[in-house]
């Protein structure tokens, strides 16, 4: 059982998929890891508030674990990334404005359809929430899919696994605190892993636009 | 406490060639006593698993005959890509394709890569599992990207990128499944004995859905397509060991995963469903991958989407059911070690050939005798020309299917028929061609011939004779799929 009501986690729900959109519409790089660091940060707290609810030690160290990696080390290597090589703007998409839009209505629409709708069934008193983490995990794939800046697809996977979290939290699907560390030692490695390749496409490419990548298809 | 050496091993040989710096000759013989130790382990496991059905160190790892049997693919594969490794790096390292400071950190990645899969075969939890999983993403990507080229970093970010959000869609899945043992109270370690015990508990519902989540994240690894444009890219790109185990083994690994999940929604709502899925993406596959194989120009990128039709094949076979089951199970197998020897021997081709365009191999025969023998009789294999045992699996599995499912089983038989076609175009040009004049004659070393000639033996002893050891250990690996 959550130790949250459930109107202040569809509250939580609302505001992390807002982020997610706004990560959509937003021209500056700084301002997606910002919105990055806005989810990691609220999914942090969650978790922590209910390792205290719990009194559980395990789960207070999964917790600040969660904030150390998403909301202090993922976004200290974005800036980095962003200063080492003046990507303060990254707007290239594959679609235009009004299309992304239509999308991201066909998503949330597609995530409360009858095809997801029964889902609720796992929380029933946060159906609604977890149709909301549904539209998120669907709206960060088209993150990284429509964005052409490898630092966007970046964190688009990254918002990715943000709202696969904030889906097991609502429906109270975590998992051991043991398993928690380990997801996050791999997301950490993921971040410094993504982040040396980004590096080396600047390097070879000239800027992140992963559109200029084409050797393969030329070859 | 087998599987503790299993796992073991190769994270030491790992560390102590981080610790040897740039000595290649301490490299490989950390290489040669890891694996060779690695294989008898494996080898005693896999007899314990015969006499026990299943083997457990505790709690949280275990192998039953399915895991066995990926476990002695593993090992097999595992120890010919590092032996060749030895003569393959060693020859790059001299030709001053690499530095030394790269050879080492090839070694290093090389037993992570292959620790991950001994992990994510036989840790007992699904969450553990996806972990493993991840971590094989995360250590051959900068094997993708090994030769530095523009080419190689663009197909290690499209496999880093493509894999992780596959395999996020998979963790989804699997957290979907957890759902009926977290609602009956349970907090504790989740394994899949506890999934498979609490399986007739889960909704009808959520079992479908995340059972769709689960094949396509991990199909995703397993290059099903449409989930497949990264495979043939990183597997073309990567050095050829690298590619032989990504292709002989991983994708094997990630549709181990498939197939636990297959058990557990088999039980929940009956095995319809997943039968289904499996059909539709197992025939997309070996349809999109005959046409571009048709089409192909690059004998590295041939072998990957080849990978990608055999995949599809296995994912009909286990479509089917029944005896197409225990013949996809051990054309996964024959696959792995026909594909293996191959990649390896693309290694060879391109060493003497300094190309991967098929056009400009040609005379294989005089210039790399013993490969270019291998490299036919490979082919031969793979595209299930008798008496090879893919011949005899791909038989059963079709003919599984011809009665339930005719009209999939003819689309499938016109797909290998073109298959067949464009494989035997190109390579009978390959290997027996006219050579250019200026190139060397000879093989390059015996670790470049050694591992390549064992899996082939192995591979044609398999298909005159499979024993019946090993049939006993894939009937009980096909039960519950």
């Amino acid at each position: 059982m959550n130790p949250l009501s459930p109107q202040f986690l569809f509250f939580l729900e609302t505001v992390l998929l807002a982020s997610v959109i706004f990560m959509h519409l937003t021209r500056k790089n700084f301002t997606v890891v910002f919105l990055y660091t806005v989810q990691s940060l609220i999914i942090s707290g969650s978790l922590f508030y209910s390792s205290l609810m719990e009194a559980s030690f395990l789960l207070m160290a999964a917790a600040i674990m969660t904030f150390l990696v998403k909301v202090i080390v993922a976004p200290f290597f974005f800036y980095r990334l962003i200063q080492k090589h003046r990507l303060q703007f990254s707007v290239s998409t594959y679609l235009n404005g009004p299309m992304t839009f239509i999308v991201l209505a066909l998503l949330i629409a597609f995530s409360h359809s009858r095809f997801f709708k029964p889902l609720a069934i796992i929380s029933p008193a946060n159906g609604d929430a977890l149709l909301l983490s549904m539209s998120m995990i669907f709206i960060s794939i088209f993150l990284t899919v429509n964005r052409k800046g490898a630092l966007s697809q970046m964190v688009g996977i990254l918002s990715m696994e943000n709202a696969i979290v904030s889906f097991a939290y609502v429906s109270g699907l975590e998992t051991t605190a043991g398993a928690q560390v380990g997801i996050l030692f791999i997301i950490f490695i993921w971040i410094i892993i993504a982040s040396v390749f980004a590096s080396m496409i600047y390097h070879y490419f000239g800027s992140l636009d992963v559109s200029e990548m084409k050797h393969l298809k030329e070859e | 406490m087998a599987l503790l050496f299993i796992i073991i091993i190769p994270l030491i040989a790992s560390f102590m060639s981080f610790l040897l710096k740039k000595s290649m000759r301490g490299l490989s013989y950390i290489v040669i006593c890891a694996y060779s130790l690695e294989l008898v382990v494996v080898l005693t496991t896999i007899i314990l698993v015969m006499d026990r059905k299943i083997y457990a160190l505790n709690n949280y790892f275990s192998v039953d005959a399915l895991g066995a049997i990926l476990m002695m693919i593993l090992a097999i594969v595992g120890a010919m890509a590092s032996w060749y490794s030895i003569g393959y790096i060693r020859s790059e390292v001299d030709r001053k394709i690499i530095r030394s400071r790269k050879a080492h950190q090839y070694f290093i990645l090389l037993h992570l890569f292959i620790f991950a899969m001994f992990f994510a075969i036989i840790t007992t939890s699904p969450i553990l599992m996806w972990i493993a999983i991840e971590a094989t993403t995360l250590s051959t990507a900068f094997l993708v990207s090994f030769y530095n080229k523009p080419s190689a970093v663009e197909a290690a970010w499209k496999y880093l990128i493509i894999n992780s959000i596959g395999v996020l869609l998979g963790f989804f899945g699997t957290l979907l499944f957890l759902y009926p043992t977290v609602h009956s109270g349970f907090r504790g370690f989740m394994s899949w004995q506890m999934l498979l015990s609490h399986a007739s508990a889960f909704d009808p519902f959520i079992v479908k859905i995340a059972f769709i989540f689960v094949l396509i994240g991990y199909g995703t690894k397993v290059g099903l397509v449409p989930m497949h444009p990264w495979l043939p890219d990183a597997h073309s790109k990567a050095p050829s060991p690298i590619s032989s185990l990504l292709s002989g083994v991983l994708l094997n690994v990630a549709f181990f995963a498939i197939l636990r999940f297959k058990s557990i929604t088999d039980i929940a709502i009956g095995s319809s469903f997943s039968q289904k899925l499996l059909i539709f993406f197992g025939i997309l596959s070996i349809v999109v991958a005959a046409f571009i194989i048709f089409v192909q120009k690059n004998y590295k990128r041939l072998l990957a989407y080849s990978s990608v039709e055999h995949m599809g094949i296995v994912a009909l076979g286990f479509g089917f059911g029944g005896i197409g089951s225990f013949a996809a199970l051990l054309h996964m197998i024959y696959h792995s070690l026909a594909k293996s020897a191959l990649f390896l021997l693309s290694g060879n081709v391109f060493i003497m050939y300094s190309s991967t365009k098929m056009a400009e191999v040609r005379g294989m025969i005089k210039t790399l005798p013993i490969t270019g023998v291998l490299f036919f009789i490979g082919f031969l294999a793979i595209m299930g020309v008798p008496p090879f045992g893919i011949f005899v699996t791909e038989f059963i599995i079709l003919s599984a299917g011809i009665g339930e499912h005719p009209f999939v089983t003819i689309i499938a038989i016109f797909s290998l028929a073109l298959v067949f076609a464009a494989i035997i175009k190109h390579v009978v040009l390959m290997v027996f061609g006219d050579p250019e004049n200026s190139l060397k004659h000879g093989e390059l070393n015996i670790w470049t011939v050694l591992p390549p000639i064992i899996l082939t033996a192995i591979l044609i002893a398999f298909s005159f004779f499979v024993p019946s050891s090993l049939q006993s250990l894939l009937q009980l690996a096909t039960m519950g799929n």
